[in-house]
């Protein structure tokens, strides 16, 4: 199917309403589009007023952690004599997830102007967007746009008549998924190693540059312009399910599903009604399997648990998982869930930076285990080691990637065990038989 | 203070300490791994978690900070378990075969049994690895054991400020990487050992070349004797492994110890001091054939006895000798390291390779102490009563102790009767002294280094190369540059610092007076004068005023050659500190107008009030480990110990009482220096030269080499038969520094105590008895017979050192003054008042002198001399040590990319310089450190020795030689015959052959 599809009816479209159209692209089309009033109307405000308005809104982190915007912003002292900083965290290298490469691919004067409102609300000169350095389309158009908004006089030292100096810069990335994690992001930009830094301080306290740093999710920064202009009444009334999880969410769909691609939706809204309704459900003649709903480190969730799942951050916590990134990936019945898990695990060995023994060693021996199993060479003691080094590599590390690595396999073990234990009784896998017999 | 619990006890700490800090300092033990001191906290390896009530998650007991009312457990059932799991899964990937059993080689394995870790079986996972510096004849890598802690990447980053390692690649491919290729020489590695000492498991290990690093090497405790290092005044203090009567290795002090050096080193330090053991130490004393005992018992020469005249009276030339060890080598662009020969024995034994050649031996017969010892009495006593006493001189050792130094020019002061005593501080620092005696009547370091390191806003050094010759001293500038110090350097080469300060004055070669006149013209000019400091601390300050005033940063630009600009910067960073350090070495004072040029850097220091404040430390870095020391006990011709002037009949009393003489036997004039001594026309006729070798190290050798051969009697006294000890009558053997108790003062004024910790080789014995026993033999009276009691003797007469005993000095040493037994010693000095009669400070008005001798057609270069990394003065214990050889093993001369390309040589190439009084062959490397007609030749090598081509032009106050500046040419010098390279430059030009493959 064509790639952006037009939005479903039971879509609610705020920040993909001009996915697929060029137009919006460009300065002027944006400001066609209603583009830069949200801007003009924050700096007609103190900062700490338009901090107060994401505040109400109930805007939370899109990033994954769903942290209340306002909240983190407010953290940043006026005042202080020090330099304050702004990331956008556009390094979405989550396995899954590729709603922030949308945004910056169709509008990215959207983020240029949440950044710029962000900026002015914390007290930033200085914002930073970190850019995953695979994302070539993206970081040309976000080059283009921020040239573009230089030349209108709306960054830099004058921007928006001279109120405020608000600069812009694009850092890109080299690769490494831990440069999405926020400390090793701002490493990143010092043109140090991209390893995750102890915490505390946090980044309100001592981020970019020992400075006090916000950082932001694009998506979280692209809604900012709409809060601002609509109001946070209106924000927080667009909620299905739970008060807390107001706003719309994009989510990207993928794996075995009809249609994939990014679909807004208000959260709150019924999961098995999105995966069905709006993405089409599984190809024909299969059944879906399990979804992991966040992107790859969230738990998997059985299809009993998706039927019961609202989707907002409370709501996939209660069906035994977390919204995290937004990421949807769809896993079909003819799919070997050790083979799958074993995927993950592969990708989190691949990308722990390797500080911490947990992460470093048990990213890796983890892999080896499933891989072995998942060949029909794992011993029925391979369960309990999973599960032990799991344990292990949970909430005992600098950073979250390892607890991650744990995730998908106690999960998929609690979950899928018997897949597991086919495996390792029948010395093979089952779904490779069955495709061979195919 | 705030208040937590750990394990039930309750701890008070300041705030900001961390949890771990908090149990440490109660004796609590929490395993760590990747933690240590003063390193920065990255908590990575997760063995120090701990757990602390209310907090779900453990916590890392490092990197967490203590709080007011916090309960930590160390040992919970949660955290045994993390940290059994988290030693399991390092144990995945180690080699667990090798861990003895119930035993452990390391740090990482005692923490395996410690908690009990099974190292039974090993999983199918590969070992670790990393770069390995296969072939280093120095540092080598097991990588297989490392555990990726990164200590070895923060002490090269932050403590030597490096940065040779780091972690290459993420997930389990992570590993040490040495540079981006692997290449240490390439990563600028210095070969400092940093690394080798935080290694927690051996996986980074220094090659021994004697007791290669073992399993059991690691595994028992070795026994360590504390020592200090026998080559810079940084005064490091080193542990040395001893095994038998061997120096097996060093290792480092414990870093929280309160050591000059906190236990770092630099190459020299940790992996150059097996010239301990080379072969060709001297085992007995010698004396030149002919020398024979009448039945009279008197001694005499006798050329026709024992074949003596075949090697005529004096042996000699030196400079025929062909090069040190291995002959001529070229060395390429990359300078490579010499790799080591893979077998049994990876490196040799030093011992095996003779630097003394045989035929050096042939002339001497060897003799018993009885004999040789006699013979010197004899002709020492013959020559004062025949010549008069000065007839007589001796040349003392910045490299021997405060008591050897101290009985020795005892000796010649009360023994003989002369004052011509004097050591290689005249030939660097001399001028300082002088200087800083007419400014402010002091001889030494205002501050101290640690002052300089943590509390200087801005330092400023001038004509120090102090990452090479002071690399420890180097790496705690660097650590300063990194906190935020800003870095002005002044020196002629673009040095390491110049490359990381803010400011580099690169003048003209000589021309120091008027860039600092120019910056205190500046300073005035802008009005950036400390008036307050002036006007209270000073005096005579007009007279500079006035005399400054014409040079302008314009006109010093014409000479110096370094933009107006720039000066102007330059001094108003100096001038506004707020407190400014400003360091010196050779390159100020190694001028016939070193006088001049120090007291015009004290002029500007003094105008801004940079002296007397914490942080604003005035520090001539000092040379050798004693060269302070050898001052300060009196081994300079005009001053008794502490400065105590010898004109003075007061002073001379003291000291005649204290030594039983009668004043008359010591002259109330200043003795010769070592300048004036070797000179044409001197009146000294025979020499004991202790530790010494002006052979090679005094300026237009050539000439000095002649006068030598014209002594009546030369002993020297010495470790090996060096250059000059070829023309000695008695030839002593030394003791090294690890086989003498003695103390040692460091640029910093630190008396330090060194512990003996082998005997001397074969029939030699500690130098201190030599010269206690030549003094009873020429019948002065010496009461004493250990170190210890001499110290005692010189307490007594130096004010400044009154309250200084052996006993105080266990540890970090004291800072002098320490005037009474209970004072703790002084790190910074004139907050208040100078030394001088009236208590203030005195400006000299200098002008500009250009150099002794000018480039012209015939000579257009301008040599500068001085000193490298790796090698050390004359090079007899460096060019002795396997692995200081193996990384610098031939001369050569930096010579800049531009007048390479004009000469028409490539780097490696041969060329021939020669100045006005000689010529040498070395080989080029071309360097862009150097200026365009400037070239810089290395004095440690015999084979092309800098000093045949150095002008003797000496400094009027001080006696300084001009080592900095002569003019000289530089010629390609091709080889006539090609048969006669070494294989690996022929084989350059040969066609590459294909390897069978």
């Amino acid at each position: 199917m064509g790639y952006p599809h037009p939005p479903h009816p039971r879509e609610t479209v705020l920040l993909s309403q001009y996915f697929g159209d060029p137009e919006a692209r460009s300065l002027a089309g944006w400001r066609q589009r209603g583009g830069y009033r949200a801007l003009e109307q924050a700096l007609a405000m103190e900062p700490t007023a338009v901090t107060t308005i994401v505040k109400d809104s109930g805007l939370r982190g899109r990033g994954g952690a769903g942290f209340p915007t306002g909240t983190k912003w407010s953290f940043m002292k006026p005042g202080d004599g020090k330099a304050h900083y702004l990331c956008c965290n556009a390094d979405e290298s989550e396995p899954g997830t590729f709603k922030d490469r949308e945004i910056m691919r169709w509008t990215p004067h959207a983020l240029v102007e949440g950044c710029a409102i962000a900026a002015y609300a914390i007290g930033a000169e200085t914002v930073y967007i970190y850019i995953r350095g695979e994302f070539t389309e993206p970081l040309q158009r976000m080059t283009e746009a921020v040239r573009e908004a230089y030349a209108a006089g709306l960054l830099g030292p004058g921007a928006m008549g001279g109120k405020a100096r608000i600069d812009v810069r694009i850092h890109k990335g080299a690769g490494a998924y831990i440069c999405g994690e926020e400390t090793a992001l701002m490493n990143s930009i010092e043109g140090r190693r991209g390893n995750p830094r102890i915490k505390p301080p946090f980044p309100a306290t001592a981020g970019l540059f020992g400075m006090p740093t916000t950082i932001n999710n694009v998506e979280t920064l692209a809604a900012v312009p709409h809060i601002i202009t609509q109001g946070a009444a209106w924000y927080k009334a667009m909620c299905l399910s739970s008060p807390k999880s107001p706003g719309t969410k994009l989510f990207s769909v993928c794996g075995n599903v009809r249609r994939p691609g990014n679909y807004e939706v208000v959260l709150g809204f019924p999961f098995e009604e999105f995966l069905y309704d709006l993405c089409g459900g599984p190809p024909a003649g299969r059944k879906f399997k399990a979804i992991i709903p966040g992107g790859a480190s969230v738990p998997i969730q059985t299809m009993d648990e998706v039927r019961a799942t609202k989707m907002d951050y409370e709501g996939f916590v209660a069906g035994g998982s977390m919204l995290g990134s937004g990421g949807v990936i769809c896993i079909d019945d003819a799919q070997c869930m050790v083979k799958q898990i074993g995927r993950l695990a592969r990708f989190f060995a691949h990308e722990s930076c390797a500080q911490c023994t947990q992460c470093r060693e048990g990213t890796s021996w983890t892999t080896k285990i499933v891989e072995r199993i998942e060949a029909g060479q794992g011993t029925p003691d391979d369960l309990d080691t999973l599960l032990e080094i799991a344990d292990n590599m949970t909430g005992k590390t600098i950073c979250v990637l390892s607890d991650s690595c744990a995730v998908p396999v106690v999960s998929g073990i609690q979950k899928f065990r018997d897949e597991f234990d086919a495996h390792i009784q029948g010395h093979r896998c089952p779904f490779r038989v069955a495709a061979a017999a195919a | 203070m705030l208040t937590l619990t750990i394990d039930g006890r309750e701890v008070p700490v300041s705030p900001g300490a961390t949890i771990l800090d908090a149990a440490r300092s109660m004796g609590v033990d929490i395993p760590t791994l990747c933690w240590y001191p003063k390193l920065p906290i990255v908590g990575n390896c997760r063995i120090c978690l701990v757990s602390v009530e209310g907090n779900p998650k453990l916590v890392p007991a490092c990197a967490t900070p203590a709080a007011e009312g916090m309960v930590v457990t160390t040992e919970s059932q949660a955290a045994v378990k993390s940290r059994q799991a988290v030693l399991g899964m390092l144990l995945e990937r180690y080699p667990v075969e090798d861990i003895p059993a119930g035993g452990a080689r390391n740090e990482f394995e005692q923490m395996v049994r410690r908690y009990d870790v099974p190292t039974r079986h090993r999983s199918s996972l590969p070992l670790r690895a990393g770069d390995e510096r296969e072939g280093d004849p120095i540092i080598q890598h097991d990588m297989s054991t490392c555990i990726l802690c990164t200590r070895c990447v923060r002490a090269c980053e932050d403590i030597q400020v490096v940065g040779v390692l780091d972690v290459a690649e993420r997930g389990d491919r992570a590993e040490i990487i040495v540079g981006a290729d692997g290449n240490p020489e390439h990563a600028g590695c210095t070969w400092c050992g940093e690394c080798v000492r935080v290694c927690p498991t051996g996986a980074i290990h220094d090659v021994i070349p004697l007791a290669k690093m073992a399993a059991d090497v690691m595994q028992h405790a070795a026994h360590a004797v504390r020592s200090v290092c026998p080559y810079c005044a940084v005064g490091c203090q080193l542990d040395l492994e001893v095994r038998g009567n061997d120096v097996v290795r060093v290792i480092s002090p414990w870093i929280e110890e309160d050591t000059p050096n906190q236990g770092s080193t630099c190459v020299k330090g940790r992996f150059g001091t097996d010239f301990v053991l080379h072969r060709d130490r001297l085992k007995s004393p010698l004396i030149r054939r002919g020398w024979y005992k009448e039945a009279s018992g008197r001694w005499r020469f006798d050329p026709a006895r024992d074949g003596a005249s075949q090697w005529g009276r004096r042996s000699g030339p030196w400079k025929d000798v062909e090069g040190e060890g291995h002959g001529r080598k070229r060395r390429p662009e990359t300078n490579p390291l010499r790799t080591a020969p893979t077998g049994d024995s990876p490196l040799g034994d030093p011992r095996d390779r003779a630097s003394t050649p045989a035929s050096w031996y042939e002339p001497f017969r060897e003799a018993t102490w009885d004999e040789a010892m006699e013979l010197t009495a004899q002709e020492l006593l013959r020559l004062r009563d025949e010549r008069g006493p000065d007839s007589l001189a001796t040349f003392q050792s910045a490299k021997c102790s405060n008591e050897e130094n101290y009985v020795l020019q005892r000796l010649f002061r009360a023994g003989i009767g002369t004052n011509n005593i004097d050591h290689c501080t005249r030939l660097c620092h001399s001028s300082s002294v002088s200087a800083m005696q007419r400014a402010m009547a002091t001889s030494a370091a205002s501050g101290s280094m640690r002052e300089v390191e943590e509390d200087s806003d801005v330092i400023f050094i001038l004509g120090a190369n102090t990452t090479e010759s002071h690399p420890v001293f180097g790496a705690a500038i660097k650590r300063a540059v990194k906190r935020g110090a800003t870095l002005m350097v002044a020196d002629v080469r673009r040095i390491e610092l110049a490359a990381r300060a803010k400011i580099h004055l690169q003048m003209l070669p000589g021309t120091d007076v008027p860039l600092l006149n120019a910056m205190l013209q500046h300073v005035l000019a802008e009005g950036l004068e400390d008036t307050a400091f002036i006007a209270a601390r000073t005096h005579d300050f007009d007279a500079v005023r006035a005399a400054v005033a014409p040079y302008t940063p314009e006109r010093a630009e014409t000479i110096t050659g370094v933009p107006a600009d720039l000066i102007r910067r330059a001094a108003e960073i100096y001038a506004r500190g707020p407190n400014s350090s400003t360091l010196w070495a050779m390159g100020l004072t190694q001028h016939h107008t070193g006088t001049d040029i120090v007291t015009s850097l004290l002029n500007l220091m003094l105008a801004c009030g940079m002296i007397g404040r914490l942080g604003s430390a005035m520090m001539p870095i000092r040379g050798q480990n004693n060269v302070q020391g050898a001052s300060d006990v009196g081994a300079i011709p005009m001053f008794y110990t502490d400065y105590q002037p010898v004109e003075d009949p007061a002073i001379r009393h003291v000291f005649a009482q204290e030594w039983g003489v009668p004043d008359e036997r010591i002259p109330l004039v200043a003795g010769l220096k070592v300048t004036q001594i070797v000179q044409a026309g001197s009146p000294v006729r025979g020499m004991y030269i202790y530790g010494e070798n002006p052979v090679i190290s005094d300026p237009d050798v050539a000439h000095a080499e002649e006068w030598f051969h014209n002594l009546e009697f030369l002993v020297v006294h010495d470790l090996f038969l060096t250059e000059t000890a070829r023309y000695a009558d008695v030839v002593l053997p030394g003791s090294s520094f690890a086989e003498k108790t003695g103390t040692f003062v460091n640029t910093e004024r630190r008396i330090q105590l060194s512990h003996k910790a082998i005997e001397p080789p074969g029939n030699s014995r500690p130098d201190l008895d030599t010269i206690i026993d030549l003094s009873r033999r020429i019948g002065l009276p010496t009461p004493f017979t250990t170190a210890s009691e001499v110290f005692d003797e010189i307490a007594r007469v130096t004010p400044s050192w009154r309250g200084v005993s052996h006993a105080r000095l266990k540890g970090p040493g004291l800072l002098y003054p320490v005037p009474t037994a209970t004072h703790p010693g002084t790190a910074f000095l004139f907050d208040e008042r100078f030394p001088t009669a009236d208590g203030r400070a005195k400006f000299v008005p200098v002008e500009y002198l250009p150099p002794a001798e000018l480039p012209d057609a015939t000579f257009p270069f301008v040599l500068n001399t001085g000193r490298q990394m790796y090698h050390w003065h004359t090079g007899t214990m460096t060019r002795r040590s396997t692995a200081l050889d193996a990384r610098e093993s031939t001369p050569t001369v930096e010579l800049s990319p531009i007048d390479a390309a004009e000469l028409g040589v490539r780097d490696g190439d041969d060329v021939s310089i020669t100045s006005r009084r000689a010529s040498i062959r070395i080989a080029v490397r071309i360097s862009s450190r150097v200026a365009r007609h400037q070239v810089f030749i290395p004095m440690h090598y015999r084979e092309a020795a800098a000093n045949l081509l150095t002008n003797p032009a000496l400094d009027p106050y001080a006696g300084i030689p001009e080592f900095k500046f002569c003019a000289v040419r530089v010629e390609p010098a091709p080889v006539a015959n090609v048969a006669e390279l070494p294989d690996e430059v022929r084989r350059v030009g040969e066609p590459l052959v294909a390897a069978d493959d």
